[in-house]
């Protein structure tokens, strides 16, 4: 594999990865009773 | 002769060395009293710059012969694998045993790590963690230009991963990372990432008056902050921690050692917080500073490799600080304008430096714009995407042919 494309792939994971850990925890957030007042989240 | 060589071995030594390794070694010393200078004036980050200023001082100006005439020291000898001599020469040298039972296996760069997590406040990006998130991704771009630039300039795909993780502006990762890809090159990549990230306090506010109009910099954000309930915060934890070792098993031990000091903060036990607050911390600190400085000998950046390691080091940075503000405006015209562009810098994760830069910036153009909870936020996003990329680099670098 070429670096241009691994490092265009790697970001592309990282982001990915760093958008799902985010995900999980905003879902599992309102899951557990978590709201916008009373959660903080955005 | 032989007298004056027993006597003083560390100025005879300069004559029986070759010219090149004992003009290195004199400008190694003059850099040396420089970086502790500058430590001690503020202008670099002290708590690094001393302790290495004074190592790279000694361990250039302490040279002796040893057993068979061979030049050395008594500090420590980076080179050695073979177990007895090991054994050996920790008897003899005083920084052997931390170099090679703290160091080269990271602990230290693990230990510092858990002092970052016990004085990161998780509230930050739970308040915000979709901008938080999207700003730091953007912010670690310069490490993965870096990567494609350091093969191109010659290096190996490992060298050039390891360097380009200074674009995450993160001391401890670029450790972890060039101790895991590049050990040879781990002393040079080390020194020039501590460097920089010093002079980032000075660079970054110059990026930012260059790529924000004065307008724009002195926005205030409205910060919607509830209180977070303290259980919240330590299951993000929790669930953040679990969920990037099962991703990023390579980067665990980093990982861990980063949100076990955040769980220790928000469980508030508060023996183990001042141990790694103060005692762990600032031992790991002090250590990491003097190794860095000790291993600055002269045969050990004459390496042809160094020299494209400083230019990268630079365009990591700088990709990244100005791609993070990318990633600010990104934001900006998201949410129509209620945002300040400034606070992009900061998801460069050099934790809180970056997020003072930002809130610094707003203030000199408006004293009552606050935009520090939003960047602090951002900063610790920066961390972890940070952790995310040097796991992904570690795990999957051979693939580039």
């Amino acid at each position: 594999m070429s670096v241009e494309l691994y490092a265009l792939m790697a970001y592309a994971l990282t982001a990915v990865i760093a958008l799902v850990m985010i995900g999980t925890v905003v879902v599992l957030n309102k899951l557990f009773g978590g709201s916008e007042e009373e959660g903080g989240m955005e | 002769m032989d007298m004056i060589a027993q006597i003083f071995p560390g100025i005879f030594s300069f004559g029986v060395q070759e010219p090149m390794i004992a003009c290195a070694r004199v400008a190694l010393i003059a850099f040396g009293f420089l970086l502790a200078y500058l430590g001690f004036k503020r202008i670099l980050e002290p708590l690094i710059m001393v302790p290495m200023g004074v190592g790279m001082i000694c361990i250039n100006c302490g040279v002796l012969f040893l057993e068979g005439g061979k030049l050395g020291n008594l500090f420590l000898d980076p080179m050695i694998s073979d177990p007895a001599k090991l054994v050996d020469i920790m008897q003899v040298n005083f920084l052997q045993p931390i170099y090679n039972l703290t160091f080269s296996n990271s602990l230290v760069a693990c230990v510092v790590f858990m002092g970052v997590g016990a004085m990161c406040e998780i509230g930050f990006i739970l308040a915000n963690p979709w901008t938080s998130i999207i700003i730091a991704i953007f912010a670690e771009c310069g490490t993965f230009v870096t990567l494609i630039l350091g093969v191109h300039l010659g290096l190996t795909p490992p060298e050039a991963a390891a360097v380009a993780s200074i674009g995450g502006a993160d001391g401890p990762m670029v450790l972890f990372t060039s101790l895991m890809l590049a050990p040879h090159l781990f002393v040079p990549i080390g020194v020039i990432a501590y460097l920089y990230l010093s002079l980032t306090y000075a660079g970054y506010p110059w990026l930012l008056k260059l790529l924000v109009p004065a307008e724009t910099r002195g926005k205030d954000i409205l910060f919607f902050a509830p209180e977070v309930p303290k259980v919240k915060k330590f299951m993000f934890i929790l669930v953040c921690c679990g969920l990037l070792c099962l991703l990023l098993p390579m980067a665990a031990p980093l990982i861990m050692s980063f949100f076990l000091g955040m769980a220790i903060k928000e469980a508030e036990i508060v023996p183990y917080q001042d141990l790694l607050e103060s005692t762990l911390l600032y031992s790991g600190t002090l250590m990491l500073g003097l190794l860095l400085g000790t291993l600055c000998e002269a045969g050990t950046l004459l390496n042809p490799k160094v020299a494209p390691l400083i230019i990268l080091g630079v365009l990591a940075l700088t990709v990244s600080g100005a791609v993070g503000i990318f990633g600010g405006y990104v934001i900006y015209w998201f949410k129509k304008g209620d945002f300040n562009p400034v606070v992009g810098i900061s998801g460069v994760s050099c934790v809180p430096t970056t997020a003072k830069i930002a809130q610094h910036a707003a203030e000199d153009e408006d004293p009552f714009a606050i935009v520090l909870p939003v960047a602090m936020g951002a900063n610790v996003g920066g961390v972890i995407v940070s952790a995310i990329a040097c796991g992904i680099f570690i795990a999957t670098i051979g693939m580039v042919k």
